[in-house]
């Protein structure tokens, strides 16, 4: 299952951490991504199936097609928010960069830190902000307006799923930070 | 004195000034200059045009979650999320606009007030617009016209109604109409008379069916208020926003049906032939609404039920002009 | 506070957290919301994730990951590879011909996709290793992409130039021809610069190597008889049938643009699954996840960007700002300049969707008065946006390439794409000086407008 790509970013990742645990925690949560990477890569071929049988279905058995945009939608949607957790696995989110080169390696470092800490700060008040939002259309039983009318709540759960990933992910790294920054001192 | 409150309208049509433009941005900007006046500049409306700022159906939450203080929506995108809703775009439901008058008093409006409430939303202004058809091979007059056609009904229940005649119903977003027509992907669009003009259709479009005089396609699209925001203001304030609002009222009846002899004139300058509603076709799309999409709605609930029930007893009452003021104040007094 | 000091803080703010290295989307979206919680009611904060999900749960940007897969497809597979011999073969005797190629290749990709980084992306991913394979210094390769990239907002099926028609009331179908004249200006441009460049690269290279130093790609010999070439042309039909399938679907009136997209991506599975017998899992899944990579990326930092978007326009800094410039009465030319500077200022931060949004009500009445034809003003005003997508620190363009090719330094990158923003800024001016680049064409097929 695995190739060249991956394997590297576990060994970064795990350069990063010091603990055994840390190091296990961060194998488990590179696995989880591994299966993530699958189910998107299943929605993204299958959003296109469906639109271009949207094409096809409309041209020659002249149907209705008013539920492919939507399905499409939520199929896109969900690969985006649930692929979060792995680009950042990679430090895929790209960044401006330019500091890095000028800044010497010890304020580098305390930049880096703080970049991420940031970053975790954001992303979890995001995460629990799709919670909330889940949850009200769950509970409220909310759909599209269209006459596909498919409900809110599986977008939604799969932003709120994706972007806890994406904070456990830069929880992780953050661990691994401190972590080193404690076997260097 | 102290500082003015700011009260944000956002919209999702396109901007202009309070003078030329689309008129349910002008009726928020004439409403925005109003309240400023009459309050002495102690509350203040901006403007948001064309979705700038938040996406329309965010708006709807926005409001009733007071993030945001007022929005012209057209209530039935919400239908997903209160479904009683979605009685604001059924087709056949209004036929004229002295019917959609009459909804205001009426037991429906006041139904659809209370289910709005409770969503912690006011109706301040009470605007319904008719819309049209605008297609490209041949026109969709009578409902036997769809048959085979590819159209966009903007809608669940006229997506309903229109598959009900044999048409196959594609959804796409509205910023690709334009190109859809003109290839040919789509064969015809309805929408309001307003973004019948503003979506350039007539340059890609050669008929149109216009809602002048009798339409089965009738939007019911308020000034709608927080009432979180709406509650905390002083009663002096609350009775002015009201006021204004009936005032307005007049504006959009009176634009809306500009605006429906105004789509037929600029369809008609760029070469299509141009048609018109009679009662007996309006007759003959209701009675396809009321076996598909009114009885979908009566299913959802209980309310939807009841409010379709009323609905069918909303009669126009002349004289129209004189009405609405003399609530207003009263309304006013009360408070 | 004022809204000017709002916005001035908002701007450094933004500046601040950019340069400090975080992820583009989390530094957006951070900023965002710390200015929701400081200047904006408190309900705003919980509005933050549906804003952001509306924003994004439109097809019509959705379309970008499956835009993103087409062109990894030809990227990622041996197709790209084997067209871009088959250009080189041809084309080798042309200084910059695999440059110019390039920007032919995203001039016509343009045409299918509605947004510039869908573009940037479907062609960089082939090409930007390709030019540099065969010599091409990385700013330059990358240069070439991000500005070709641009020209994805010019043509059809533009959803920026949609909503320009919209706020400013004007035809479509004219703003569409309009853009015509332009797109082929800059792709001459382009190529022309282009052509310049590889010339100076090339003698560099040479006097290198005659000074003892090492041998360029660029001096690689290429000794091909003539039936080589045309051995080699086949290799560019699974790309041409491509293009015409594509072009079929959406212009003929089988599709619509989000369709089109997701038509496009199967139609490359298949084509490289046919001739190039790329079909197994394992043979497709460095396709696919460097689409989701990719994909992911952009459109969490397109989501953020719109979020950023709701709370300047919430806090009323570009309306302001515009407001303001409208309000100084200045003469026609220089409320005309005034007003593409502010444009090009406000494309530092934003996307070219949102400042149309926020701006074109305020600016157009008064440009109208002043008697520009609104057509040609939406043509120029489109360019200007286009050289915000590929200048920092908000360029969706530049994003797309650091992805593709993560070892080109950024400021290589920047280095690249600069003289092609001065290209964009001499297209404008020649707009400027001669308007019927952009007019001619409409009004010979439309007829002239009656204003
Ligand atoms: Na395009
Ligand atoms: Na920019």
């Amino acid at each position: 299952m695995s190739h060249g790509f991956e394997s590297d970013s576990i060994a970064k990742v795990s350069e990063e951490a010091s603990s055994g645990l840390l190091v296990g925690v961060v194998r488990l949560i590179e696995r989880c991504n591994e299966g993530v990477m699958g189910l998107s890569t299943i929605a993204i071929l299958a959003a296109s199936c469906i639109l271009t049988l949207s094409v096809v279905s409309r041209y020659f058995l002249k149907v209705s097609t008013d539920w492919q945009d939507e399905a499409s939608v939520f199929l896109l949607v969900g690969a985006t928010f649930m692929c979060c957790a792995y680009v950042q696995s990679n430090r895929g989110h790209i960044g401006i960069d330019a500091l890095a080169s000028i800044l010497p390696a010890s304020v580098n470092r305390v930049r880096k830190g703080v970049v991420d800490i940031a970053s975790l700060a954001f992303c979890t008040f995001f995460t629990w902000k799709s919670w909330t939002l889940f949850h009200e259309a769950l509970v409220g039983g909310h759909t599209t307006s269209s006459s596909f009318a498919p409900p809110l709540w599986i977008p939604y759960g799969l932003m709120a799923v994706g972007m806890t990933n994406l904070t456990l992910q830069l929880l992780m790294q953050v661990l691994a930070y401190f972590g080193k920054r404690e076997v260097v001192s | 004195a102290a500082p003015a409150q700011e009260l944000k309208i956002s919209h999702q049509f396109p901007g202009g000034t309070i003078a030329v433009g689309d008129f349910r941005d002008r009726l928020c900007r004439k409403f925005a200059v109003e309240v400023e006046k009459r309050t002495n500049g102690a509350l203040k409306g901006t403007v948001y045009p064309g979705s700038s700022l938040m996406k329309t159906n965010a708006q709807f939450s926005a409001v009733s979650k007071g993030a945001l203080e007022m929005s012209l929506f057209p209530v039935s995108y919400a239908g997903g999320e209160v479904p009683e809703l979605n009685i604001a775009l059924m087709p056949g439901v209004v036929t004229s606009y002295e019917q959609g008058l009459a909804w205001k008093n009426s037991e429906a409006g006041k139904l659809l007030s209370d289910v709005l409430y409770e969503k912690g939303i006011v109706i301040v202004s009470w605007v319904w617009q008719a819309g049209g058809v605008a297609s490209r091979v041949k026109p969709i007059v009578e409902p036997e016209d769809a048959k085979g056609l590819k159209v966009r009904g903007g809608s669940r229940e006229m997506d309903m109604v229109l598959k009900a005649t044999g048409a196959s119903v594609l959804s796409l977003p509205s910023n690709e109409i334009y190109q859809a027509v003109q290839t040919g992907a789509l064969d015809a669009a309805m929408t309001s008379s307003t973004s019948l003009i503003s979506f350039r259709l007539e340059e890609v479009a050669k008929h149109l069916t216009t809602g002048r005089g009798k339409a089965y396609w009738f939007m019911f699209e308020p000034l709608i208020m927080s009432r979180l925001v709406f509650e905390k203001l002083p009663k002096d304030q609350q009775a002015t926003i009201m006021a204004i609002g009936a005032e307005m009222e007049k504006f959009g009846l009176e634009a809306a049906k500009a605006d429906d002899q105004a789509v037929a004139k600029v369809y008609q300058k760029a070469g299509a032939k141009v048609y018109d509603l009679t009662d007996a076709t309006v007759k003959k799309w209701q009675a396809i609404a009321r076996d598909t999409a009114w009885k979908d709605y009566a299913k959802k609930n209980a309310r939807c039920a009841q409010l379709i029930q009323l609905a069918e007893k909303v009669v126009p009452e002349t004289p129209a002009e004189a009405r609405p003021k003399v609530k207003a104040e009263k309304k006013g007094k009360k408070r | 506070m004022s809204v000017a000091a709002i916005g001035i803080l908002y701007g450094l703010g933004t500046l601040v957290v950019m340069f400090s290295g975080m992820p583009i989307a989390f530094a957006l979206g951070a900023i965002a919301t710390v200015f929701m919680y400081f200047f904006m009611p408190g309900a705003a904060l919980d509005m933050v994730t549906q804003n952001v999900y509306e924003e994004m749960a439109s097809i019509t940007l959705l379309s970008i990951p499956l835009f993103i897969l087409k062109g990894a497809c030809i990227g990622k597979s041996r197709a790209g590879a084997d067209l871009y011999a088959a250009i080189h073969a041809w084309l080798h005797k042309i200084p910059g011909g695999l440059g110019i190629a390039n920007v032919f290749a995203c001039a016509l990709f343009a045409a299918m996709a509605g947004s510039s980084p869908a573009t940037c992306s479907a062609i960089g991913s082939a090409g930007i290793p390709e030019m540099r394979q065969r010599g091409y210094s990385p700013g330059f390769a990358a240069g070439i992409i991000a500005a070709g990239g641009t020209l994805g907002i010019l043509l059809p099926p533009s959803i920026t130039m949609i909503l320009f028609a919209v706020a400013a009331e004007q035809s479509l179908g004219r703003l569409f021809l309009a853009g015509l004249g332009p797109w082929l200006l800059l792709v001459v441009l382009f190529s022309g610069y282009a052509a310049w460049r590889y010339k100076r690269e090339y003698k560099t290279a040479l006097d290198v190597y005659h000074g003892g130093g090492v041998k360029s790609a660029y001096l690689d010999e290429m000794l091909l008889t003539f039936s080589d070439k045309t051995r080699m042309l086949p290799r560019v039909l699974p790309f041409v049938i491509l293009l015409t399938g594509v072009m079929v679907a959406l212009y003929g009136g089988y599709a619509t643009p989000s369709e089109t997209a997701g038509l496009g991506a199967i139609l490359a599975l298949v084509l490289i699954a046919v001739v190039y017998k790329v079909w197994r899992p394992r043979d497709l899944k460095p396709i696919f996840t460097s689409t989701l990579k990719e994909s992911t990326m952009l459109m969490l930092i397109i989501g953020m960007s719109l979020l950023y978007s709701y709370v300047m326009s919430s806090l009323h800094i570009s309306q302001s700002t515009a407001e303001w410039i409208v309000a100084l009465h200045l003469s026609k030319w220089v409320l005309l300049s005034t007003i593409l500077f502010m444009v090009m200022v406000l494309g530092f931060f934003l996307p070219p969707v949102s400042i149309i949004l926020m701006t074109a009500p305020i600016i157009l009445p008064p440009l109208k008065a002043a008697g520009f034809d609104l057509i040609w003003f939406g043509v120029v005003m489109t360019i200007i946006m286009e050289m915000g997508l590929i200048h920092p620190p908000v360029g969706l363009n530049i994003f797309v390439i650091k992805n593709i090719a993560p070892d080109i330094p950024l400021k290589d990158v920047i280095w690249g794409v600069m003289p092609f923003v001065g290209l964009m800024m001499i297209a404008v001016l020649l707009l400027c000086l001669m308007p019927g680049i952009a007019t001619w064409f409409p009004d010979m097929v439309m007829g002239v407008s009656s204003k």
